[in-house]
This record gives structure tokens, sequence and C-alpha cells, in this order.
């Protein structure tokens, strides 16, 4: 606040210049990471299909039913849940802030369980009723928010936390009816996060509302400084603040609901990304939401590459955002002042 | 406003007492098992064939599956199995009379319906995941088996002065020792023998119709895209019907998730699921990111039965399930009606019940 304009403008370009930095290398492996998989596809095959000649039908099947959907799964994947993470730091005025921090994860988790125990009908419905948890989960630390005499963040983040324990209660309860075999496992594979089972018609489902909360997010990218800010001063600057942070909470609500919904949990990513772009962009407005979205994307695509070809079997993509991620943000750490 | 508070505090409040309602009937199910006042069998051992052949001499001396040493003064006369594969087992030697308790959820293992629904009645002692260690000394058994897992409540259990053996029945081996033990240790050893040796004899039977090569696909219950690896009894069940896993290079001892990549690169010449899984045969039938694969073309996909046991695992009768997949791949060698006709013969044989022939299904 206290820069001068020439500093700002200075640090502008600095911006833009880690956002095109990033956006070429999150390409780059995008490129890398479509040539990874079980499935042999050759590098000509690929430069076929890139220039629009035919290939054979199975490899062409894999190419735009399998691999593609789900490299850009990886990548929305990874800019979703990291901006969400950054949204969330920022109104929440938490560094510690992640996209669960008002129990959409755990909900979506509780959804999942529900379904794996409960309803019949496989991985479609495992989806829905995930995505169903985690829309119920925030709305009722919204309603219990909305309850509350004091509405100040710091009750936002007491209701995700009532609402937080409540879901894990209501999932521990499922685990121990659960069927050892078959449910049981089931569940716990699904909160460590995949995506081996990623189609184009899954991709296709959720991009509506991937497109619509991350619309959100960037149209009130303003409102959401703003709300870093404390209520008083919002409130002097003529914004509704309580109603600001409702729809901003929602957005970022659909953008993660949806991407949880069919990869299940990826831990890590939402608090990781925000923070390793902030360290080197050393700000903290929405360049660095933006910036935090693609480090989410190259680390996911990153873990994802490897879940898919370093082991025989697939690897939860959890797993791998953790031991990737942690290592490279205790190196920012210590090396950069 | 206050009226809103309240009635939607109220909501909230009766949504999570609906959700324990919710679960409640399966956890009646575990009910009886809370109560473990001993309830004593109501009919006092009536001789079995399987007792009547007794020539052991007691005490007999057991090594169990943790490697203990474990004396058995006399022939048990009441005993507690933990594991459902002992409990099976027990009814296969002959013993489900002398049975005080099993473990929890048995009203999900058909077996027990089908050859002695007197054990659903029984109280029960848990699982692997919440063993009841009170109950089960309340029911003062004279033999206690439990798997492996249960380690720390074989510890307890010996501390309080009660006879424990722990068994690992994963693989073809281990279940023969553990036949093997149990019959020693209940004095129906020649009973266990019997079952031993058909499994030998079936196995080398099939080894000789085993002419083809088949690729097996085998679908695992939680999700078709997870798959018995090379480690698992699964892979020896496939290789004894004469066939070869795609997945056997996978080093995982646990059912690994794989890829659509890694199944279409596998490309199976059949696909096999094991019995209750969560999907059907249509839904592989109508994900067309499968239709590629040369088993979905043909449609050589078959589901195992599901109204016995498990029979792709370590189950007594889970020899069947290796003659039900050498049927399958192979019913020229091995026509579906001798396997259905043999299928008779074992239930009849040792578990002593007729089977309808309309359950073998495939």
């Amino acid at each position: 606040m206290d820069r001068s304009k020439i500093n700002t403008k200075k640090y502008n370009r600095k911006n833009h210049l880690h956002l095109l930095v990033a956006l070429v290398f999150l390409v780059l492996l995008s490129m890398i990471s479509i040539g990874v998989g079980k499935y042999p596809i050759p590098v000509e095959d690929i430069i076929r299909i890139s220039l629009g000649k035919e290939v054979d039908a199975t490899v062409k099947m894999v190419f735009f039913g399998l691999r593609l959907p789900r490299t850009i799964m990886a990548i929305i994947a990874g800019i979703g849940l990291s901006m969400a993470g950054s949204v969330y730091q920022t109104i929440f005025k938490n560094p510690l802030a992640t996209p669960d921090i008002i129990g959409v994860s755990s909900g979506a988790n509780l959804g999942a369980a529900f379904a794996i125990v409960f309803l019949p009908g496989g991985t479609n419905t495992v989806a829905i009723s995930a995505f169903i948890g985690g829309i119920i989960a925030v709305f009722t630390a919204l309603g219990l928010t909305g309850l509350s005499r004091e509405k100040g963040v710091s009750t936002f983040v007491l209701s995700g936390i009532v609402i937080g324990s409540i879901t894990q209660g209501l999932i521990m309860m499922m685990k121990f009816f659960a069927d050892p075999e078959r449910q049981l496992a089931a569940m716990e594979f699904w909160a460590m996060g995949s995506f081996a089972g990623i189609t184009e018609n899954k991709l296709i489902a959720i991009i509506p509302y991937f497109f619509l909360g991350s619309i959100i997010l960037l149209l009130l990218r303003w409102q959401i400084n703003i709300l870093s800010l404390n209520d008083d001063e919002g409130k002097s600057l003529g914004i509704n603040v309580d109603l600001m942070r409702f729809v901003v909470i929602l957005a970022a609500t659909l953008v993660v609901a949806s991407i949880v919904s069919v990869t299940g949990l990826i831990s890590f990513i939402g608090l990781i990304g925000p923070h390793i772009a902030r360290m080197i962009s050393k700000r903290n407005d929405f360049y660095t939401t933006v910036f935090s979205g693609i480090i989410g994307g190259i680390l996911l695509i990153i873990a994802d590459s490897l879940a898919r070809s370093i082991s025989s079997s697939e690897i939860p993509i959890s797993i791998l955002t953790t031991f990737i991620g942690a290592p490279f943000l205790a190196y920012l750490m210590t090396r950069l002042k | 406003m206050k009226f809103w508070k309240r009635s939607i505090l109220l909501l909230l409040a009766l949504v999570m007492t609906l959700s324990f309602v919710g679960c409640a009937p399966s956890s009646k199910t575990s009910e009886p098992a809370e109560t473990p006042v001993a309830e004593a069998p109501t009919e006092e051992t009536k001789p079995e064939e399987g007792v009547v052949e007794e020539k052991a001499t007691w005490p007999v001396l057991i090594k169990d599956h943790l490697g203990r040493e474990v004396t058995i003064e006399e022939k048990p006369e009441k005993l507690v199995s933990g594991y459902y594969i002992t409990s099976s087992m027990l009814i296969a030697l002959g013993l489900e009379d002398n049975l005080v308790g099993i473990e929890a959820k048995a009203d999900s293992r058909p077996i027990y319906s089908l050859a002695a629904p007197q054990l659903l009645d029984l109280p029960n002692v848990g699982s692997a995941k919440e063993f009841n260690l009170e109950g089960t000394v309340a029911l003062e058994p004279d033999l206690v088996i439990l798997p492996i897992k249960l380690k720390d409540a074989v510890q307890s259990l010996q501390d309080l002065g009660i006879t424990v053996i722990a068994v690992n029945p994963e693989d073809m081996d281990l279940l023969k020792e553990t036949l093997t033990m149990i019959g020693k240790a209940t004095g129906t050893e020649e009973k266990a023998e019997e079952l031993i040796n058909y499994y030998d004899e079936k196995i080398g039977e099939l080894a000789k119709i085993a002419t083809e090569d088949k690729r097996v696909y085998l679908g695992g219950n939680s999700a078709f895209l997870s798959t018995a690896t090379g480690k698992m009894y699964q892979n020896f069940m496939i290789e004894s019907a004469g066939a070869k896993n795609v997945a056997a290079a996978i080093e995982d001892t646990y059912w690994a998730t794989i890829s659509y990549e890694q199944l279409l690169a596998y490309d199976p010449d059949v696909i096999v699921v094991v019995p209750e899984a969560e999907y059907t045969k249509e839904d592989i039938l109508k994900d067309e990111k499968l239709a590629p694969i040369k088993a979905v073309e043909k449609g050589e996909i078959y589901i195992m039965p599901d109204s016995f046991e498990a029979w792709d695992s370590p189950v007594p009768s889970g020899i069947l399930g290796t003659m039900w997949l050498a049927s399958v791949l192979n019913e020229e060698a091995y026509p579906f009606e001798t396997f259905k006709s043999d299928v008779s013969d074992f239930y009849e044989r040792f578990y002593d019940f007729k089977v309808e022939s309309e359950k073998i299904t495939k």
C-alpha cells in the first residue's frame, strides 16, 4: 500500500513475466505428459493426431477418450484447487487455509463414502454423491455462520471446523459398517485421489461447473482483494462484505467440488500452490492467485505423469502431490528470503 | 427470526438423528454380539461323522502361523472362530455344532445359511476391525481360532489362559496347512486330509486339460479397474485353471488399481469378475472405453457365482473357483454340466447340503 507508482509498474511487469514463464512451462509439461501412459502410443502417432491425420481407431480412442482428458483434468484440477486455496487464504486472512476450510472436501468425502456403502451404480453415482456432499457441507457451514451473531471470518472457520468434525464422524461410522474387502478399500482409495478413471465423459460432465466457478472468481478479483482487508474497510469502500464473501465461497466451492467429485481427494495442492506462488512473486494479490493456479497445474501434471508411469499399478495421486510438493516448499522456505 | 433459527437447528438435529437411524439395520445385526451371555449350544454335541473318526491322542502340540507353539490338552468341545475362512472349515470338518461363537457379519456369508444355518444365531465375537475380547472370554471356549492379523487379541486371550491358535490361510499351501492344523487341534485330521486330497486331485486333473494359454483379466469387486496381482491367490487360481493373468507382473500384494489405458494395453482374451462385485457385466459392455478389448468384442466376460463362498479366495471351497474358471475357459475339455455336478458332489460330501444347480452361473 505504501509502494510508489513506479514500483507498482515494475512489479506488474515482473508478475507478467512470472505468469508467462509458468504458462510456457505448463504447456511444455502437458506435451510431455501426453506422451506418457500405459497404452503404447508412438510419438509419430501423436504427431499425426495433432496434424489431424488418421491413425489406428484404438489409438485414436485412447488418445482422445483417455489420455487427453486425463491430462486436461490434471491441469484444471491443479489450477482449480490452487486458485481456490489462494482465494481462501486471502479472504480468511489465514496462510494455512485450504479449500477444505469450510468443509467442501470432507463433505465430498462423506458423499462418496455414502454412495460406496449405500448406493448402487458405480463411479458415476459416487461422483454425483460426492459433488452433492461437498455442496451440502458448505451450505451447512454457511447456514451455521448465518445463525451466529458474529459473522466475521473466524465464525466461518469455526463453522467449517464443526461441519468438518461432523462429517469425519459420519465417515468413520460408515467405515465401521463398511465391508472391509470392497467398500472400505474403495473409500480409502477415493480419499487418496486418482486420475486413473478419468474419461472424456467425466471431464465434460464437470467442466461447466468448473468454468462457472472459475469465471466468477476471476470477475470478483477486485472484491476478493478487498475481502482481504478488515470488514470495516471493505464496507467503507462500498462493498457488501457479507454477500461478497458468500458468493466467493460458493464459486470456490463449485470449483473444488467439481474437481474432487471425479478425482477423489487431492491433498496439499490447495495449500502448497499458493505458497510457492507467493514466495516466487513475493506478493499477495490476484495476480498471485492466477499464478498459483498455474503452479498448481504444473505440480499436478508432474504428479500424475509419475502416478501413471513409475509403477506397474496406478499410484494414488495424493501420495505424489505430498512427496513432490512438500520438499519443494521446504526448499523455497530455506532458500528464498 | 428466532423461530427460523430454532426450526433450522431442530431440522439439523433431526437430520443427524435420522442418519443414525439409517445405520441402525446394520448395527442391529451386530447387536447379538454385544450380549455374549453364554448362550449354551442348544443341541449338545451330537455325534458327527467327522467326530467319530477321532483317533488323535491328546494332548497335541500345534505350531501356528504366528510361530507359537500351542498345546491342546484334550479334544476341544466349545470352539470360537473369529475368521470366516476357519468358520467355513469347521463346517467342512463336521464341527459346526461345536461352534459357540463366530465372526461378525455371518449373515453376509451364504455358505452358513446353506450348510449350517444355526451358526447365524451364535453370538458374534467381532471382526478384524473390532474384536470382542470380553465376549469371547464369556463364551468360555476350549479353543479359539483367529486370523494372524488379530495377533494382539491372540496375545490377550493367551494371557487370560484361553487356548488360541492363529492362522493365515492366504494361499493354497497355507490353506492346506491351516486345514491340517485345525484338523489336528480338533481331532478331525482324517476329514481335513480328505479335503486336502480332493484339492490335490483336482489341481492335478486341471493341469492335464490345460492346453491353451488364454490371457485373463480378473476384475476386483470394489472396482472394475482393480485387479489381482501376481502375488495373490487369485493369480494361482488363474494359473491352475490353465490360463495367464495379464496383471501377473504387478508386484503389489493387494488388489492393484490400474488405468483404462493399462487394461487396453493388456488386451485380455477373457474377462472374469470376482463374486459380489459392485458392477455388472452390462456395465463393462456398455463402457465404450473398453470396447476395443478382445474379451469385450467377443463377449468373453464371465461373472463368478456368489451364492456359495467367495470362490476367488482361499476358502475351503475355493477349489471350485479354479474348477469353474477351467470350465469357463475350456468347455470342450471340461463341460460346464460336469462342473455343476462336481459342485454338487463337493458340497454334499463336505458341507452336507444339496446345491440348486441354477445358482451355478457364469
